[in-house]
């Protein structure tokens, strides 16, 4: 039974698609408890995994069958600590995203949740694919029912994001396609197994093109500067549901890109790229934040600040410790929770009010006091205080980061505290001061769903910011496992560099001193 | 010459057979009654089809008309291709001659004969045999792209389909020529054995011969320089036709283009291997960047059938190989998506309009969900995005370029494939995204096209999703070739 769990995970959200699709087009009620209801299920089930879930290293809830053994593609799935907290987190944010549409979303509701389920399917498909075609399919799979959300369901230019969003995911991914094609013949091998193409060795001018290839497809994904200008068009335009799983769970899966396939696959070349990743992480972490400090829009400021998150989070993984990587994995699920709710808090200001400029509030403490009171929770989260979740994750990154290089660190820091300065100033127009504006007079407090919207989020927040340890513990194995592997792999390397260097002293006519272990 | 067995010629005969009787049908049929010429041709494809399937199991396999027509794995695995596709076409029909006024029985026939025509375009292993089934093919479609003759426009793409397509027989008749010429001989076997001894001149000859075989098959196939004609024939010819002509006609010479360079021509793979490289990547440039300026539907599919053939030849540089495999393999994802495609556009056809420009299909998602859900995934097939055969069959044909050494081929068409994907997606643009101003209610889809549209998506998503069988058998069929 528990051989099949990730299985289920996948097709049940198909299932419910299928369930949706075919329920006639006016029994909208119907279809959003279907949907939700299969939702809720799915995230049952995810917590279900999570409490079989063994804190150790490998590969659990595998399943290997061959599909196209002609060709060495099997359908290979499974999980590890680097997976199982992000599925929980696609389980967990795709309820909360129907819920939060419950009403918002009023025009072709069928259609809608149908995109959400496929959406989830996709979304656990990439975080549980062992095989690289497998996980190619679900990766691209799942840019067509996000397309659709940001295109139909999406804002005042909701066309226009939702094309651009695809090419450049698209374009992105195809590149990755080829590297495939080639790592599948360099390594001569029969397989697309992500674990034995991890094992057959690349040569090292040619791992730095594959590794290239992977990392823009991924950069573009997280997305890091300068590869994010389709973040800001895509997460304005989309529908809140649309924003918060944008935010919540596809930027993840650059970095989890990263982590699974780009960093195992090629650990030279990641070696050697990492100090640009850390530069790029870097900027992306001063410029999202500068950015932000400026943006009238609070949606836009919400996404900009993601590029500013999502550098720290790269910046973990750049690091190659295991305490800054395991900041990263933990990050991600912050951003997810605390972005995601941020998105939800601004969409329930625009189902309201239909304008997220900041300008146009303020005084809202006063006629929303719950509002207020969450949405300031939740920007804590956003900007790391202690006691919340983001403080962990950026702690550990920070802290991490230090043996990589101080100096970025202490740029990066810079990020903390700007990250600080946009939301507080957001929050202080918005939430204080006096009702300036009569339209704001009238507006009603939190419905009963908004709560339970909200609510957990908000917890879920303060949880993992004073018991990290339950959610390490889990991750730790698993990145401990990577770093290891990155670390033999470096000293491998060097130890060959040192051999090649001692074999032809003559030749090199005054030698250099062999490079210091590096 | 000693054994005449007709056995594997039977599913030809057969689809020739239906062709006569549809035309004495219609012709015995009272001028108020409806011949069942749609009725008849299914039967008759289906009958050849399970011909096929008995003579795969070995029952009449083999060579005919002294070992020039062949029944081997590869003939076959297209017979069935062509048989299914010629059958979906068949389905797709009535209701788009009703709607345009067309109706009459030569249409089937001609259907018919045309298929014949590339039956044996796939199964010919001499020269001469494959230039007459060429031509049957050939002067069935250029009929039936004029067989709407109340539109000027269907006259003209009739009129410049024969002449363009006239000309390249020109050009593959001088061709084989120069091959005989050569080798002596017009059989693919015996050309093969002489061309290796021959003398240095003779090989100059038979290069030169060689180009001219290319010429005639980049027209058939659309290729880059040879693909001017496409588009305004495309878009003139009645929509069930075009459907053909993209899905047919590629099958059909796609399999001839590879039994010629492959049985014929191996000794010269080093010198034809570059030269479809070159004509791979041009194609894909020119098809793609010019189906990004087009605003009308057919057209736009047209030069998304130029890029096709460029993505097919990139595996070419392939053979022999994995190329082979992965270009069949491609034909049918491509074979279904095409009809699919252009079928749905001739089903929603009522009175002499059908759906051809953006706005005509604009608000489609919401009007008519069913069919805007089956474009959207022939759409998806064709820009190469999972779950779809068409992503199975661009990997496996990348996969052959990348194998072959040619890295840039590759590149060059996963990136036009991004660009693909702003054309394709513009039309889901419209269908979704934006509201039907004063599109007209166009036609409920019809049963018989109904169950064809269902067949495309079935076979897309179906192979998108559990490739292996095909696969498999492409790869049998494949080594046939050898």
């Amino acid at each position: 039974m528990s051989q099949s769990i990730l299985s289920a995970l996948v097709l049940l959200p198909v299932l419910g698609a299928i369930f949706v699709a075919v329920t006639p087009r006016e029994n909208v009620r119907t279809q959003k408890l279907l949907a939700m209801g299969m939702s809720l299920v799915v995230f049952g089930l995810s917590l279900w995994m999570l409490s079989e879930f063994q804190p150790i290293s490998g590969m659990q809830f595998e399943v290997n069958r061959s599909w196209l053994p002609q060709y060495g593609i099997s359908y290979h799935i499974g999980v590890d600590g680097l997976s199982l907290w992000l599925i929980i987190l696609s389980t967990f944010l795709t309820p909360i995203s129907l819920l939060a549409s419950w009403n918002s979303i009023d025009q072709r509701v069928r259609e809608f949740n149908v995109f959400m389920l496929l959406l989830e399917a996709g979304m656990i498909g990439v975080f549980v694919s062992l095989d690289l075609f497998l996980f190619y399919i679900f990766w691209e799979a799942m840019l067509i029912p996000m397309y659709f959300l940001i295109g139909i369901w999406g804002h005042e230019r909701r066309i226009y994001a939702a094309v651009k969003f695809f090419l450049y995911t698209m374009a992105g991914s195809v590149l990755m396609l080829v590297a495939f094609l080639v790592l599948y013949k360099a390594t001569g091998s029969t397989t697309f197994d992500l674990a034995a193409l991890a094992r057959s060795p690349v040569p090292p001018a040619l791992q730095m093109w594959l590794f290239a290839a992977f990392a823009i497809a991924f950069a573009i994904k997280v997305p890091m500067f300068p590869f994010h200008t389709w973040l800001p068009d895509a997460h304005v335009e989309a529908p809140t549901a649309g924003s918060v799983i944008l935010a919540g769970v596809l930027l993840k899966m650059g970095g989890y890109g990263f982590l699974r396939l780009a960093i195992p696959l090629f650990p030279d070349a990641a070696l050697r790229f990492a100090p640009w990743i850390g530069v790029l992480a870097v900027i992306g972490i001063i410029y999202g934040a500068l950015v932000s400090l400026v943006q009238p829009d609070m949606k836009k400021l919400v996404a900009y600040s993601s590029v500013s998150h999502l550098g720290f989070v790269m910046l973990g993984i750049a690091s190659f410790t295991t305490t800054g990587v395991v900041g990263a994995v933990y990050q991600m699920l912050n951003h997810g929770i605390s972005t995601g709710a941020l998105f939800l808090c601004v969409g329930m200001l625009y189902d309201r009010r239909h304008t997220r400029l900041i300008s146009e509030f303020g005084g809202l403490k006063i006629v929303m006091p719950w509002f207020s009171a969450l949405f300031l929770g939740i920007c804590l989260s956003s900007m790391a205080v202690p006691g919340f979740n983001g403080f962990v994750g950026e702690f550990l990154i920070l802290v991490g980061s230090w043996s990589f290089s101080w100096r970025l660190v202490a740029l990066a820091s810079l990020g903390v505290i700007l990250a600080a300065a946009y939301l507080l100033w957001m929050v202080q127009r918005v939430l204080y001061g006096e009702v300036t504006n009569e339209k704001n007079r009238s507006l009603p407090d939190l419905s009963l769903r908004e709560w339970v919207v909200l609510g957990p989020l908000l917890a879920l927040a303060l949880f993992m910011g004073v018991a990290s340890p339950l959610f390490t513990r889990s991750i730790e194995p698993s990145v401990n496992a990577l770093v290891l592997k990155v670390e033999s792999q470096q000293r491998a390397t060097a130890a060959a560099a040192a051999r090649a260097a001692e074999a032809k002293p003559a030749a090199a006519a005054p030698s250099q001193p062999v490079e210091e272990g590096k | 010459m000693t054994s005449l067995d007709l056995r594997p010629l039977l599913p030809a005969l057969m689809v020739a057979i239906t062709g006569l009787v549809v035309l004495l049908a219609h012709a015995f049929t009272p001028k108020d009654r409806r011949a069942p010429s749609a009725g008849l041709s299914l039967t008759g494809l289906l009958a050849a089809s399970g011909a096929t399937l008995l003579i795969m199991q070995g029952n009449g396999r083999g060579a005919s008309v002294g070992g020039s027509y062949a029944a081997d794995d590869f003939a076959l695995f297209l017979h069935l291709v062509i048989l299914g596709l010629g059958a979906v076409l068949v389905l797709l029909s009535p209701s788009y001659l009703r709607a345009t006024r067309a109706d009459r029985g030569e249409y089937y026939a001609l259907l018919l004969f045309s298929i014949v025509g590339m039956l044996g375009l796939v199964s010919c292993r001499e020269l001469i045999s494959l230039f007459v089934a060429l031509e049957i093919m050939s002067v069935s479609l250029y009929a039936m792209a004029g067989l709407d003759r109340e539109r000027q426009e269907s006259q003209e793409s009739a009129l410049k389909y024969f002449i363009t397509g006239a000309f390249s027989s020109g050009f593959f008749l001088y061709g084989v020529a120069l091959l005989y010429g050569v080798s002596g001989s017009t059989s693919l076997g015996q050309i093969a054995l002489r061309l290796p001894g021959a003398s240095d001149s003779a090989q100059a000859l038979a290069l030169v011969g060689t180009a001219l075989l290319l010429v005639g098959f980049g027209f058939k196939v659309a290729s880059v320089p040879f693909h001017m004609w496409a588009p305004d024939v495309y878009q003139g010819a009645p929509t069930t036709v075009t459907a053909f002509m993209a899905a047919g006609v590629k099958a059909a010479a796609f399999g001839a283009f590879l039994r010629v360079l492959l049985s014929g021509l191996p000794s010269l793979a080093s010198h034809w291997q570059p030269a479809l490289a070159a004509l791979a990547l041009l194609t894909m440039i020119v098809g793609n960047l010019g189906a990004l300026a087009q605003s009308n539907l057919k057209r736009m599919l047209a030069y998304s059938s130029v890029a096709h053939a460029g993505y097919l030849m990139t595996a070419l540089t392939a053979s022999p190989g994995p190329g082979v495999e992965a270009i069949l393999f491609y034909l049918v994802a491509y074979g279904a998506v095409n009809l699919g495609a252009f079928g749905i556009l001739s089903s929603l056809a009522r009175d002499n309009r059908e759906p051809l420009s953006l706005g005509d299909v604009a608000g489609l998602g919401a009007r008519r969900p069913a069919v805007a859900a089956a474009l959207t995934v022939f759409l998806i097939s064709l820009t190469g995005v999972p779950v779809s055969a068409g992503f199975v069959g661009k990997f496996y044909l990348f996969r052959a370029a990348v194998d072959a050494g040619y890295l840039s081929l590759a590149l060059a068409g996963v990136l036009m494939s991004v660009v693909s994907a702003y054309y394709y997606l513009r039309v889901v643009v419209f269908m979704y995204m934006r509201e039907a101003e004063d599109a007209p209610a166009w036609a409920p889809v019809s049963l018989w096209a109904g169950a064809g549209l269902v067949v495309a998506v079935a076979a897309i998503l179906g192979l998108g999703v559990y490739p292996g069988p095909v696969l498999e058998a492409a790869r049998l069929a494949a080594q046939a070739l050898r």
